[in-house]
C-alpha cells in the first residue's frame, strides 16, 4: 500500500522576518510593502502600525490590533509579545475573525537581537506547528553600515544570521561606500544575496522563498544554503579574498564538505559538543548530510536546532554533505577535526 | 463597521489553508452531487470522474479530470423519474455500480444498476438488480472495489421493519458475473426485522432518531473477511462476513446516546490498529451539533475504545452560516490504482465548513492541517457551500462537491 506521509515542512506558513540596524530603512520598506498590489493574503507583524501611517480610506476592517487593507494584507501591530501575537493571529484566522493569510512578515525592532525570535519559531511548539522560519532578511544602510558593523556587533550579528541582505539609502551614499559595505558584508556572511534597494521599493516576491519549503526534493531545494554551496570549501582564509581586510569582525562563513556518509549519532554528537561549548559563537548552521546514503537538512541558530527533515531523495547527483558555518572566532579546520575525531571515535575498531 | 460580520461568518468568503482551487464546474447546472464519487482509468489512458447526483433529475455525471485544472463534462444521464435517486456509485475497471433508492417505498425502480463504461462516453447498462419491495425505498450506499461483491445499505421486498426508519440493512451480491447479480449475504441489526426474536433496539430521543439502517458498508483487500458498517443510531459495527450465509458481529461501538447518532462511516487504518469514524450532520443551523469524526483504537476487535476525536471546524464561525454544519464522508483509502491512500492523513468533508484535512499521526491530537471552503454557490438554497463527499487521487489532487448547487471542486492540496 503507498502510504501518503504529510510534508513536514509544506503545509506551515512561511514567517520571514525582516530586520535591521535603527535608521535601516525597515519603516520606510514597510509602509511601501504593505501597500503593495501583491499582498493580498499576507500577514504583517508591525511593531507600531501608527508609524506606518496608513491612510483611512485603505482600511476595510479593523479590529483590535488588526488591520485589513484593501489589497487584502493584513496588519498586526505586536501586542504582548511577538510570541502571542503569531499565536493570536493562527488562532483568529482559524476560527474566522480575521481573513486567511498564506504567510507572515515580521518586522524586528532595530536594536533586537535576532537569535532569540528565530529560537521562539522553533521552540514554542504551538508556532512550531503551524508556522516555519522562511528567512531572516536584513537592511544594511549605505551610509552607516560600515561604521555599525565595526562598532555594534547587534549590526554585525544581524547580518551574520541573514538569508537575504538588502542595502538600503545607496543613492545618498558615493559608488565607494556601497562597495565597501559589501566587502564588509561578505567577509561576515558570504552565502546571503546582498542587493540594493532604494526608498523601501521591493517586490514582495524577493522577501519570500528564503528557506527550505518542502521535504519533496526538487531543483531549488538547495537555493537555501546560499551562494555557499557553489563556493569551494574555506580554510579560513578565502574570506579574505584579494584585498586585505577592512576590519576585524572575527565573525566569518565557513563551508565545509564531506564525501564519507555520517552516521546520524556521530554528526549529532558532534554538533551537540559544539553548541555546548561554543554556542555564543556558533551564530548559524545550515547544510545538507549524508546520514548513511540519506539527504537530511539540518539548520540552527546558536545551540538551537531546527528539527531535521529528510529528504524524499538527493536533489542532485552530488551526494556529499556539505556545511554552511557561521562562526565567530571559530576556524574551518576545527569544526572539520572535530566532526572527523567524533566519527573516528563512534567507529569500532577493526572497521 | 462596528457591525460588520468577521470574514468567515460571511457565507460567500472563500476561506483556504494549504489548499488551492484549481478548477471549478457547475455541471451544466446540475450542481447537486451525492456521495458517490469514483475514478476510472480509461484503456486510453484518461482519468474520468464518475460523480452520482443527489437527487433527480440528473443520475450520474462523468467528467475527464486528465488535466485536474480543465475538468470536461463528457456525460451527463437522467433518472427514470423524479421520485428517484442515485447518490452512490463505485467503479471497477470498466464497470460501474450505481444505486438507486427511491424517495418513499414501494416504488420502481429502486436497487443496484451495472453499466459498463469502456466507453465512458456512452454507459451502457449490463444489468439491473431490484431492490424494491412494499416496505423498501432500494439502495442508499454501496462499496465495489474489487469487481466480485457490492457491499450495500439496501431494502429488500422480503423485508419488513419494524419502524419504517431501519427499512435498509446491509446486503452483499455476488456480481461476479455482471449480467446476472446474486445476493451473497445479508444482516440486520437484531430486533429491527418484524419477526425478530431480540427486541427491538431502545430509539434515539425522536429529534435525533435517524433509523437503525446501514450507510456505508466497507470492505478493503487487507482483510476481506471483515465489513466495516456505519449502522446510522447502530454506531460502528465491525462483521465477520468470512461466511456469507452467516454473518457475525465482531465489534461493536456506539457513541450515542448520549451523542445524536447517525454513525456514518467506520475507516480502519489497519497497521495501528485504528479506525476513524464519522458521524453525518443531518440538521441545518448546529441543530444536531456536535457531529464529528471519532478516533477509536481497534486492536482489540471485541473491545473498540474512543481515543479522541479530530479537532472540529469552529462553531462560532459555522453552525449559523447556513444549511449543515458537521462531519459526513472521509476519503476512505480505496483500493484502486487512482486512489490516495494513507495511514495518518484523513481527509473529509464538513459540509459548510468545507473539505479538510487532518494528521493523525498522534492519534491522541489530531492535527487539522489544511481546508478549503468554498464561497457560498450560486443560487444554493442553503445560503453557504454543503460540500458532501470528497475523493483525492494518488496526485493529492482533491475533488469534493456541494449538494446543491456548486458542482465539482478540484482542489491541489498543499502538504
Amino acid at each position: 500500500m503507498v502510504n501518503a506521509q504529510r510534508d513536514p515542512l509544506a503545509g506551515k506558513i512561511p514567517v520571514t522576518l525582516i530586520t535591521g540596524f535603527l535608521g535601516s530603512g525597515k519603516t520606510t520598506l514597510i509602509s511601501k510593502l504593505v501597500r503593495h498590489p501583491d499582498m493580498r493574503r499576507v500577514a504583517v507583524v508591525i511593531n507600531e502600525i501608527g508609524e506606518i501611517g496608513i491612510d483611512h480610506d485603505l482600511v476595510t476592517m479593523s479590529s483590535e490590533n488588526v488591520t485589513l487593507l484593501a489589497n487584502g494584507c493584513i496588519c498586526c501591530s505586536v501586542r504582548t509579545d511577538l510570541q502571542e501575537t503569531l499565536r493570536d493571529l493562527f488562532a483568529r484566522r482559524r476560527a474566522g475573525e480575521i481573513a486567511d493569510f498564506d504567510r507572515v512578515i515580521v518586522e524586528t525592532t532595530g536594536l533586537a537581537d535576532p537569535a532569540p525570535v528565530v529560537q521562539t519559531l522553533v521552540s514554542d511548539t504551538l508556532l512550531a506547528a503551524q508556522y516555519r522560519l522562511d528567512g531572516l532578511v536584513t537592511l544594511v544602510d549605505a551610509l552607516h553600515g560600515v561604521y555599525q558593523i565595526e562598532h555594534r556587533p547587534e549590526a554585525a550579528k544581524q547580518i551574520a544570521l541573514a538569508d537575504r541582505l538588502f542595502i538600503t539609502k545607496s543613492d545618498m551614499a558615493s559608488a565607494e561606500a556601497v562597495a565597501d559595505l559589501k566587502v564588509s558584508i561578505r567577509e561576515i556572511n558570504s552565502g546571503a544575496g546582498v542587493a540594493l534597494i532604494v526608498n523601501g521599493e521591493i517586490h514582495p516576491d524577493a522577501l519570500t522563498n528564503l528557506g527550505l519549503a518542502s521535504a519533496r526534493a526538487g531543483h531549488a531545494t538547495l537555493s537555501f544554503l546560499g551562494e555557499s554551496l557553489t563556493q569551494t570549501e574555506s580554510a579560513g582564509e578565502r574570506y579574505l579574498g584579494a584585498r586585505s581586510a577592512l576590519h576585524d569582525t572575527s565573525i566569518k562563513t565557513l563551508s565545509l564538505r564531506f564525501q564519507a556518509p555520517f552516521t546520524w549519532a556521530t554528526f549529532s554528537a558532534a554538533l551537540e559538543l559544539l553548541a555546548t561549548l561554543r554556542g555564543p559563537d556558533l551564530l548559524r548552521v545550515k547544510g545538507i548530510v549524508n546520514v548513511e546514503g540519506a539527504p537530511v537538512v539540518v539548520q540552527g541558530v546558536h545551540h538551537i536546532f531546527h528539527p531535521p527533515v529528510t529528504l524524499d531523495r538527493w536533489p542532485s547527483a552530488d551526494i556529499a554533505t556539505r556545511l554552511v558555518f557561521i562562526t565567530r572566532n571559530i576556524e574551518a579546520a576545527v569544526i572539520r577535526n572535530l566532526l572527523n575525531a567524533v566519527g573516528a571515535v563512534n567507529m569500532p575498531p577493526g572497521n | 463597521m462596528l457591525n460588520s460580520p468577521s470574514p468567515a461568518a460571511r457565507a460567500d468568503q472563500t476561506l483556504s489553508l494549504n489548499m488551492k482551487l484549481l478548477a471549478h464546474h457547475e455541471l451544466a447546472g446540475f450542481g447537486g452531487l451525492g456521495e458517490g464519487i469514483s475514478m476510472q482509468l480509461t484503456d486510453d489512458g484518461r482519468r474520468i470522474l464518475w460523480l452520482a447526483h443527489e437527487s433527480a433529475p440528473k443520475n450520474f455525471s462523468g467528467v475527464d479530470v486528465t488535466d485536474p485544472k480543465n475538468p470536461k463534462l463528457i456525460v451527463q444521464t437522467e433518472l427514470p423519474h423524479m421520485k428517484l435517486r442515485s447518490n452512490s456509485l463505485d467503479v471497477v475497471g470498466n464497470l460501474m455500480a450505481v444505486a438507486y433508492q427511491a424517495t418513499t417505498v414501494g416504488i420502481k425502480p429502486a436497487g443496484v444498476d451495472l453499466f459498463d463504461i469502456s466507453t465512458p462516453e456512452k454507459p451502457k447498462l449490463v444489468s439491473h438488480f431490484d431492490c424494491s419491495g412494499p416496505h423498501s425505498r432500494g439502495v442508499h450506499a454501496l462499496w465495489f472495489v474489487d469487481g466480485k461483491y457490492i457491499h450495500m445499505s439496501s431494502g429488500a421486498s422480503d423485508f419488513q421493519p419494524r419502524n419504517p426508519l431501519d427499512d435498509q440493512f446491509y446486503r452483499i451480491l455476488d456480481v461476479s458475473n455482471p449480467s446476472k447479480p446474486v445476493e451473497a449475504g445479508r444482516w440486520w441489526y437484531p430486533g429491527t426485522r418484524e419477526g425478530d426474536t431480540a427486541p427491538p433496539p431502545p430509539r434515539l430521543p425522536a429529534k435525533f432518531d435517524t433509523g437503525f439502517r446501514t450507510h456505508n458498508t466497507n470492505v478493503f483487500p487487507e482483510r476481506p473477511d471483515r465489513a466495516f458498517v456505519g449502522y446510522i443510531d447502530g454506531g460502528a459495527l465491525v462483521l465477520d462476513i468470512s461466511d456469507m450465509g452467516d454473518i457475525k458481529v465482531v465489534s461493536k461501538w456506539n457513541h450515542s446516546p448520549p451523542f445524536n447518532g447517525f454513525t456514518h462511516t467506520v475507516l480502519p487504518l489497519f497497521e495501528r490498529g485504528l479506525w476513524i469514524v464519522s458521524d453525518e450532520c443531518v440538521q441545518d443551523n448546529g441543530a444536531d451539533w456536535p457531529k464529528l469524526v471519532w478516533v477509536v483504537d481497534s486492536r482489540n476487535e471485541a473491545n473498540p475504545v474512543p481515543i479522541g476525536t479530530f479537532p472540529a471546524p469552529p462553531f462560532d464561525a459555522f453552525a449559523k452560516r447556513g444549511g449543515r454544519f458537521g462531519a459526513h464522508n472521509l476519503h476512505e483509502n480505496l483500493p484502486g490504482p487512482t486512489s490516495f491512500r494513507s495511514d495518518t492523513i484523513i481527509i473529509g468533508t464538513f459540509f459548510n465548513a468545507g473539505v479538510r484535512v487532518y494528521d493523525t499521526s498522534n492519534p491522541y491530537q489530531v492535527e487539522e492541517i489544511a481546508y478549503f471552503v468554498p464561497g457560498a454557490p450560486k443560487l444554493s438554497p442553503a445560503g453557504a457551500i454543503q460540500l458532501n463527499d470528497v475523493y483525492v487521487d494518488e496526485r493529492r489532487i482533491v475533488y469534493t462537491v456541494d449538494r446543491f448547487t456548486g458542482g465539482l471542486y478540484v482542489l491541489e492540496l498543499n502538504i
